[in-house]
């Protein structure tokens, strides 16, 4: 088995090509749903086979709580038992669960304030604040979803761009794209190399609310000069992507997206182009590496099961 | 009563502050501490209003004018005001906001603005020669 346990930290690396496939080819609601579920299952496959290694590691290290049985030599034969590794495993695994509540915790934190913040406006579905900073987003809240957008931002817009805005954060909140972004989020937190797929399910699920709020007001055309304009006005704020990073950033991609055709909904492009073999390459090696993290994670579970006195 | 102040407690800041607010958007013209407590029907301690009056103060929120041994307050803003100012606060202090809220737009980076107008140039063009709202 060897190397065989240590597999599920690396192989969300075999994610990114599918990540960069389908963010360009599929349709951007299959697309966060499929990206996020490979993250999902990535991230947990991951963090348990990082609490094996970590136990197999250390079990028999004195002053140890956790029972001998699960480092038996019958144990140490199937999984690699390294006393170095279980103990490097240790403030790793520390770090991963930190950091996973860091973002749980800010996550809940934010969310709470702004609903604080909104005390006081009538419950409505929309709150406009009469502030000249131009934003505008979707506030999750269950009952009291709300779309929160500033008065700077609505008098830069046309009647008909105000409704491609209200469209878009409204499509945000009734797909509950807050969860989407949460997993992922989550899930480049337990591992770092699943942060290509937090970027790319950022940018599908706007496309997503993107491509609904073109649906909902009838032209693709007005939600990119709504997206474009607002963008331009909201310049002062500052981006959170690199300077200097030379590929477009995603606000033009939605533009560009938006001014051409509408994406297919179909659920996979055909084998016989070259995109369709590109994606089902890229997705088969996904499945692999998913079903080869889950199943090194399911094996050691069973062996330490197997080895543990009940 | 202890339990209810408690209770008022949990309700939270934004939602005393707008409260105290809209007591005082009902007054005639400039209110007392005192007479803002009693329009509350006594569920706040004095010195509890005296505190959100003057965090709202504080906010921009509230005037205020010295008549006799105390002070009169005067909204300044009204409640829709107060929140954008309370959500501007939330935003400021979240630095990594993106990961929680999505915003309507991200932030545009050094070429971007460049290939944006580019790009809403086209749409314009586009939107001269074929009818609005056609694809």
């Amino acid at each position: 088995m060897g190397v065989f346990a240590f597999l599920p930290l690396v192989l969300p690396l075999t994610a990114w090509p599918i990540a960069r496939l389908a963010e360009q080819h599929l349709h951007p609601r299959t697309a966060t749903r499929l990206l996020t579920a490979v993250a999902a299952v990535m991230a947990a496959c991951s963090t348990l086979c990082l609490a094996l290694v970590m136990v197999v590691g250390t079990a028999q290290l004195p002053g140890n709580p956790l029972p001998d049985g699960w480092s038996d030599p019958e144990v140490r034969a199937a999984v690699p038992y390294d006393e170095v590794v279980g103990k490097a495993a240790i403030p790793a695994l520390c770090a991963v669960l930190a950091a996973c509540a860091r973002t749980l915790w800010r996550h809940t934190r934010v969310r709470r304030r702004a609903h604080r913040a909104l005390a006081g406006l009538p419950a409505t579905g929309v709150a406009v604040l009469p502030d000249e900073t131009p934003y505008a987003y979707a506030l999750p809240g269950g009952r009291r979803d709300r779309v929160v957008v500033t008065t700077g931002l609505l008098e830069r817009l046309r009647p008909a761009e105000r409704r491609a805005l209200f469209a878009h954060e409204r499509a945000h909140l009734t797909a509950g794209h807050h969860r989407f972004l949460l997993t992922v989020q989550l899930a480049a937190r337990a591992n770092p190399f699943l942060r290509p797929l937090r970027t790319a399910v950022a940018y599908t699920a706007e496309r997503w609310a993107d491509e609904e709020a073109a649906r909902h007001v009838g032209s693709r055309r007005t939600v990119a000069l709504a997206i474009g304009k607002a963008a331009l006005v909201s310049r002062g704020i500052p981006a959170p992507t690199l300077a200097g990073f030379a590929a477009p950033g995603p606000v033009p991609r939605r533009v560009a997206a938006l001014l051409g055709p509408e994406p297919a909904v179909r659920r996979w492009p055909s084998l016989f182009t070259a995109v369709g073999l590109a994606a089902w390459c890229a997705a088969a090696g996904t499945a692999v590496s998913a079903m080869s993290s889950a199943n090194a994670a399911v094996t050691m579970v069973l062996i330490l099961h197997a080895a543990t006195p009940l | 009563m202890t339990e209810r102040r408690q209770g008022s407690r949990r309700r939270g800041q934004g939602e005393l502050e707008a409260l105290v607010l809209s007591a005082l958007g009902e007054a005639d013209g400039p209110a007392t501490a005192g007479w803002v407590q009693e329009r509350l029907g006594g569920d706040l301690a004095y010195t509890t209003v005296i505190t959100i009056l003057t965090r709202l103060l504080a906010k921009g929120a509230v005037t205020r004018e010295r008549s006799g041994r105390s002070f009169a307050w005067t909204p300044a803003s009204d409640q829709a005001g107060l929140a954008a100012h309370r959500m501007r606060r939330v935003l400021d202090a979240e630095s990594d906001r993106g990961a929680v809220l999505a915003s309507f737009v991200t932030g545009l980076g050094p070429d971007d603005e460049r290939l944006l107008r580019d790009l809403l140039g086209r749409a314009g063009h586009t939107g001269r020669t074929h009818s609005e709202g056609e694809d």
